[in-house]
């Protein structure tokens, strides 16, 4: 009794130790029970494919795109590709527009809805395909010139950056105002 | 006995079959393919996906500065060849744009199916996109001349 004590066993130890032959199969029995097996499910090598996908889409990432600081570089550059999109997209829906419904979407239909807005509407409408446009155009001529191999460096492409933000402001007012 | 040992180094092929993975017997490695520990693989290094690609873009996007310059100081009724050009080259130049978007964020490596479904629904909105602008040219005033009205009304 004093050495179980001293070493810390406890009471289990002493009631295990301590209970008559009749009490301790029930004993064995109860822990045998209460503890569960390992469960191992048999699979065919096909399979690993599946489960790598399912552990991937719950791998959790870093936050990147939400907290690289907004800079220059890559503003004007996804600019650059929304301007497009959108541009295309217009082109694309009025194209595909005029394809299956020509009555609808002929020139003397957009014309006359155009003429029929109030003043306020058609100089927004104005800004807003003329922006995009003289952005693009721009920093369309700022991308082939990389390509060519100049304004390569920070500075340059930073300078060069701001050159076609002020010269696509100017030509955004040119053509609003025309 | 030995002839059983020199039978199993020269063929193989019976072991592959039975376990149904490809297993190459190099002299004394064997080596794995078809597992998900695979590395990924490349698309076959070819020029007109490659460099001709690039170039061909660079020059379609140059050659529309000149011709929307053009066209934005003539009319689309006194060069007709100049807007059915222009047309075009603003179409190309949409589609390759859009189908580096549809690469960049919709890659069929990690979107096996709308990946490539994407691919081709842009393939034939551009075809559909091309007939339009045609049909637009040529039975009405034109993209140009209908941006220049359109601007003005």
């Amino acid at each position: 009794m004093s050495v179980s004590a001293r070493v810390g066993l406890g009471s289990a130890v002493r009631r295990a130790a301590f209970t008559p032959a009749i009490g301790r199969n029930q004993i064995a029995l109860r822990t045998a029970i209460l503890k569960r097996g390992v469960q191992t499910q048999s699979l065919p090598p096909s399979a690993s494919q599946e489960i790598l996908n399912a552990q991937r889409l719950k791998r959790p990432s870093s936050p990147h795109f939400t907290i690289y600081q907004p800079q220059l570089t890559w503003i004007s550059s996804i600019a650059n590709r929304a301007t497009g999109g959108a541009l295309s997209a217009l082109l694309y829906g009025f194209s595909l527009a005029y394809l299956v419904a020509p009555g609808t979407f002929d020139s003397a239909h957009i014309i006359e809805f155009v003429a029929g807005l109030p003043e306020y509407l058609k100089y927004a409408g104005k800004v807003v395909l003329a922006a995009p446009f003289a952005f693009h155009f721009w920093n369309g001529l700022r991308h082939l010139s990389w390509d060519m191999g100049k304004f390569l460096s920070l500075k340059a492409a930073y300078r060069a950056g701001y050159a076609v933000l002020g010269v696509s402001a100017v030509t955004t007012v040119a053509l609003v105002l025309m | 006995m030995a002839s059983s040992m020199l039978l199993r180094s020269t063929l193989p092929r019976s072991f592959a079959s039975a376990t149904g993975r490809n297993v190459l017997r190099s002299a004394l490695q064997a080596i794995y393919s078809g597992t998900v520990n695979d590395p990924t693989t490349f698309p076959p290094s070819s020029k007109t996906h490659g460099s001709y690609h690039w170039a061909f873009e660079r020059l379609l996007a140059a050659s529309l500065v000149p011709m929307t310059t053009a066209a934005f100081v003539t009319t689309g009724s006194s060069y007709p060849v100049l807007d059915g050009l222009l047309g075009i080259s603003l179409v190309m130049h949409s589609h390759i744009g859009f189908d580096s978007m549809v690469v960049d964020y919709l890659h069929k490596r990690k979107f096996p199916i709308i990946g490539p479904a994407m691919t081709w629904i842009l393939r034939t909105a551009t075809v559909g996109v091309l007939v339009g602008v045609y049909q637009f040219n040529t039975n009405d005033i034109g993209l140009t001349e209908l941006i220049a009205k359109v601007w003005t009304a």
